[in-house]
């Protein structure tokens, strides 16, 4: 239903499922690693005034010393533009607003998960690969 | 501006992506306005039982004066906010009944041959749910679906 009284973007990220794994007994958290991160966004729930994702996303650093999976739901609030603004990449080589803000939000945790296993923590911003 | 009561009644065309979900809407429109109607309704019956038979008298207000092109009520608060209540409560009766009816028939909507990629304009005046659009012109939009491998940089 429309509600044409919204006038910003609501995004709420909730993590449903958490896994993490130190692969190597040479990872250390202080060395430098990038990170590869495969990320699936698939539309659960809709209507003209929010949209609910789900989100996949899983991070190995290079090299595999490390992996992270995380997964849940993303839920955008707003009217129509706000929503199909915030799921449309700027151009192809930027990934859509939602996953800079789904990866913000769960950023922390990933960053706790990484001291905790004593690897290398994952950098805050993305670059598609190839780019 | 702080609301007393009533159920922000809306006049607006609102536009929804699936049958069901104007159903949804309506159904808890309709929720809102029983909920409300008993609210006030139980606030007039108690002042009515607790004044024992004197009668509609302790809800009427003598104290309106026309000023400008509305009334104002400076000299009984108590029983001119009673009244615009009893006013509400009566407004009431046929929203709700006419929304309830709205409702009860909304099947024969729903058996209509509707396009699947359709979308729905409803229109609601003064509350009440009175005419549906079956837009075709605008269609819901496609599932949404985002793959894509990025590298983490600082």
């Amino acid at each position: 239903m429309a509600d044409e009284r919204q006038d910003v973007l609501e995004v709420t990220v909730i993590v449903e499922d958490v896994d993490a794994a130190r692969l190597s007994d040479k990872a250390n958290e202080n060395a430098v690693s990038n990170y590869s991160l495969n990320v699936s966004l698939a539309e659960r729930d809709r209507s003209t005034e929010h949209l609910v994702l789900s989100y996949s996303m899983e991070l190995t650093s290079q090299p595999p010393t490390a992996r992270f999976k995380v997964s849940g739901s993303a839920t955008l609030k707003g009217n129509k533009e706000e929503i199909r603004e915030g799921i449309t990449a700027a151009d192809m080589n930027r990934p859509p607003p939602v996953l800079l803000i789904i990866y913000e939000r769960i950023y922390s945790t990933i960053y706790l998960l990484a001291g905790a296993l004593k690897v290398p923590h994952p950098m805050p911003n993305l670059l598609k690969k190839g780019s | 501006m702080i609301q007393e009561t009533g159920t922000g009644l809306y006049s607006g065309i609102l536009r929804f992506y699936a049958l069901n979900d104007v159903r949804k809407y309506m159904k808890e429109l309709l929720e809102r306005y029983q909920r409300e109607y008993d609210k006030s309704s139980n606030v007039i019956g108690s002042l009515l039982r607790a004044e024992g038979g004197k009668g509609m008298e302790v809800i009427m207000s003598k104290g309106w004066a026309k000023v400008g092109a509305m009334f104002v009520d400076v000299t009984d608060p108590e029983k001119g906010g009673m009244e615009l209540t009893f006013q509400l409560v009566t407004e009431m009766k046929p929203r709700i009944a006419k929304t309830e009816e709205v409702l009860k028939t909304f099947e024969s909507v729903e058996a209509l041959p509707i396009p699947t990629d359709a979308t729905f304009l409803l229109y609601l005046h003064s509350g009440i749910p009175e005419r549906l659009v079956i837009d075709t012109t605008e269609p819901r939009p496609e599932a949404f679906a985002f793959k894509g491998d990025f590298v983490t940089i600082q």
